[in-house]
């Protein structure tokens, strides 16, 4: 029984530190996974197409991970939130609880995890060799535009989910058409004909990883204009599934039980 | 209607959708015209064989479940079901899934923490309760299940059974509690099939079959017709204006 705002925040916060606790303490490398498994992917990565089929370029570790590592924070996110309202089910059949907290816990779960990955990452661009600049600060708003699109396709997943479970297959493919459409592990100018590179960046993730790649190996500043795209059509999504989920919320307990 | 309703409920219905196959669905109807009020104070019970709508219902009055139709107005701020274990993690200890439980049954991370040493004692868990709760028996989670529920502070209480947790020390223990609760001009309604313990605890009862209100009144009135029933199948079942006028 969530009382006021502040009791929902309050038990939020409480429930995000306890689950960061608990799923540390399922497996034996506990909080080091939070690194390890982002490192693992980008492992993978360059083995494939940096030694196997030899495509690397100059500094294409370094421009694997701005784009991995942002991918799979936002797919990890977007499709464990997928399945949390399904999963919250004890939860939502022994209280009255507002649907959205489950997905939005996912997303703060991942993005807690993803602080620490971010940070280390920064580090390992200082150690390679990477120059800091003033010009580094500029990920900030990247990074605050890609957790407003990670948060709307969190709540629009997670409020789909529940009406048609068979969308988690089609996410999961999504997240695969996803990393091939965003280039991860190629550069979108050296591939695409120029006619296609527009419609290209027209996929936001694809213009984040730009981004990221542009503030943080290429010194330039961000593209606000892009960046003020995503963020208002995130928040616009935001807005609309808030007022759904204001809605449909009865609904979703007796669709869990379905 | 007298201004001593706490909650009142009129036409309450509600159905189910069951996914059977591709694209088949099939409608159950688990609340049928619920009509019935309580009223401050009491203790009034529900009874109904298995599978009446008696679950359910609790959970339309805690507001997990909205209604298809129908209409409840509450003359009160704070409704919630007794639940043992809500939100438990097996993976934490005793003790934070205690704070987070009572959290989420409604009360503020400092309340919890001034509750938790009451909590720990009554559950006698001691020294367990800093051990990860998948390694607890099951009637130790339910003790500390019920050592956090109890706290609850609300207008309207809703219990579903919830009396035969752990062993037989500890069921006394929890059923005394419980009482000390109903007799503290708690409003309380109590889910249950046990004859005895409805009797004790109940001034008035509602009597639930197949989604519907079959008879509302005097605790043992209503049992004395429901036994009825459960001896004799045959025996036709018609409210009468007697019992119709028994239910407020």
């Amino acid at each position: 029984m969530i009382n006021t705002k502040r009791h929902m925040f309050e038990v939020f916060f409480t429930k995000l530190k306890f689950n960061l606790k608990s799923e540390a303490k399922k497996t034996y490398l506990s909080y080091i996974w939070w690194l390890l498994e982002p490192a693992l992917h980008v492992a993978v990565f360059y083995l494939v197409f940096s030694v196997f089929l030899n495509r690397g370029t100059n500094n294409f570790l370094l421009f694997l991970l701005c784009g991995n590592i942002p991918f799979l924070w936002f797919s990890k996110s977007v499709s464990n939130a997928s399945n949390s309202i399904v999963a919250g089910r004890g939860l939502i059949l022994q209280i009255s609880i507002p649907k959205p907290f489950f997905p939005l816990l996912v997303v703060a779960q991942d993005s807690t995890k993803q602080l620490f990955v971010f940070g280390f990452f920064f580090m390992f661009l200082v150690a390679y060799g990477v120059e800091f600049t003033a010009n580094w600060f500029y990920v900030l708003p990247v990074i605050a535009a890609q957790i407003l699109l990670t948060i709307a396709c969190a709540l629009l997943a997670a409020a789909i989910t529940p009406f048609i479970p068979d969308f988690k297959f089609l996410i999961a493919t999504g997240m695969m058409m996803l990393m091939f459409g965003s280039g991860i592990f190629y550069s979108y100018k050296e591939v695409l004909l120029e006619r296609h590179q527009e419609i290209f960046l027209m996929n936001p993730l694809a213009n984040l990883v730009k981004n990221y790649r542009e503030v943080l190996l290429e010194n330039i500043t961000p593209d606000w204009q892009a960046l003020g795209m995503i963020s208002l059509y995130s928040f616009l999504v935001i807005m609309l599934m808030s007022a759904w989920f204001k809605k449909t919320d009865a609904t979703y307990a007796r669709l869990v039980i379905q | 209607m007298t201004t001593n309703n706490i909650l009142m409920l009129k036409n309450v219905t509600l159905s189910y959708w069951t996914r059977l196959a591709f694209f088949r669905r099939e409608k159950f109807t688990a609340l049928d015209n619920i009509s019935f009020n309580v009223v401050k104070g009491e203790t009034l019970g529900i009874i109904g064989h298995n599978g009446c709508g008696k679950s359910t219902l609790l959970k339309v009055l805690a507001g997990i479940y909205k209604p298809d139709s129908g209409v409840i107005t509450q003359n009160c701020q704070r409704i919630s079901l007794l639940t043992l274990g809500v939100g438990f993690d097996q993976e934490l200890s005793g003790r934070d899934n205690a704070i987070i439980s009572a959290m989420l049954l409604g009360v503020t991370k400092k309340q919890a923490m001034d509750l938790l040493e009451s909590i720990i004692e009554f559950s006698e868990l001691e020294d367990f309760i800093h051990q990860p709760i998948k390694t607890y028996s099951s009637g130790m989670k339910a003790r500390l299940g019920f050592a956090v529920a109890i706290r609850l502070d609300v207008d309207l209480l809703l219990i579903d059974e919830v009396l035969g947790v752990g062993d037989a020390p500890f069921r006394k223990k929890a059923e005394q509690t419980m009482l000390q609760k109903i007799n503290s001009q708690q409003t309380v309604i109590f889910v249950s099939h046990n004859e005895s313990q409805v009797k004790r605890l109940c001034q008035r009862t509602v009597w639930l079959e197949k989604g519907q209100v079959k008879m509302v009144g005097p605790t043992d009135d209503v049992f004395a017709l429901y036994n009825q029933v459960l001896n004799n199948d045959n025996v036709s079942l018609k409210i009468t204006p007697q019992t119709a006028k028994q239910s407020r």
